[in-house]
């Protein structure tokens, strides 16, 4: 570490559990709208794999 | 079939000025917990003018029961006063009218463990905060429920950090 530069923290990627801290920290970087805006992505995309598939 | 469109869903609700609170997981999303959902999970006030607003609503959305879809079954104002699950396909996807979750706790029981959040532009939804969530979620034995409790927990962490 060099003179005056702060510690590098590494913030663990996965809870004991097996969780993923990093989708967390990011879902919390988005407003509630973007959040929800996400949501209905993943079920816009699942639906239209869905009707592809017959 | 009909697509999901929770924000749809959710104009329709405040169009009507029906007094709700979202729980599940839209509520959690909203929150930031990264799960998935394909159903809106509404906790309604069984007052006698909300349950008014409320069928309008289903009439509106084009409601029915999904258990029996081919009967296209329309709950009414007694189901709606009741403290049961309505469990709903509208023109917008699933929806469900729940009268009380966990144990026993109905609309006016959770109001004080709500928030209020903005969930699109010019939506502003009232949802049930993560800590009771994760409370509810630990009252129910079903094992899809628990199985979320642990990313729900680690979301109220992280917002705590911040």
């Amino acid at each position: 570490m060099k003179n005056g530069e702060p510690p590098l923290i590494v913030q663990p990627t996965h809870s004991e559990e097996g969780v993923d801290l990093t989708l967390i920290r990011w879902m919390l970087s988005l407003t509630p709208a973007e959040r929800l805006e996400t949501l209905q992505s993943i079920v816009d995309f699942r639906e239209a794999v869905r009707s592809e598939n017959g | 079939m009909a697509k999901t469109d929770f924000l749809a869903l959710l104009r329709t609700l405040n169009g009507h000025r029906v007094d709700y609170i979202v729980v599940g997981g839209v509520a959690a999303v909203l929150q930031g917990a990264p799960v998935s959902t394909f159903d809106l999970d509404v906790v309604h006030s069984r007052q006698k003018e909300n349950i008014v607003r409320l069928v309008a609503v289903l009439q509106e959305l084009d409601a029915y029961y999904r258990a029996q879809p081919e009967r296209r079954l329309t709950p009414d104002a007694s189901h709606l006063a009741s403290p049961g699950h309505q469990l709903l396909v509208t023109r917008f996807g699933p929806l469900d009218l729940l009268g009380e979750i966990g144990a026993g706790r109905r609309y006016e029981d959770l109001l004080p463990e709500s928030i209020m959040v903005q969930a699109g532009e010019q939506v502003l939804v009232r949802v049930l905060n993560l800590e009771t969530l994760i409370t509810m979620k630990e009252e129910l034995a079903q094992e899809k429920d628990r199985a979320v409790i642990p990313v729900l927990r680690r979301t109220l962490d992280e917002k705590r950090r911040r």
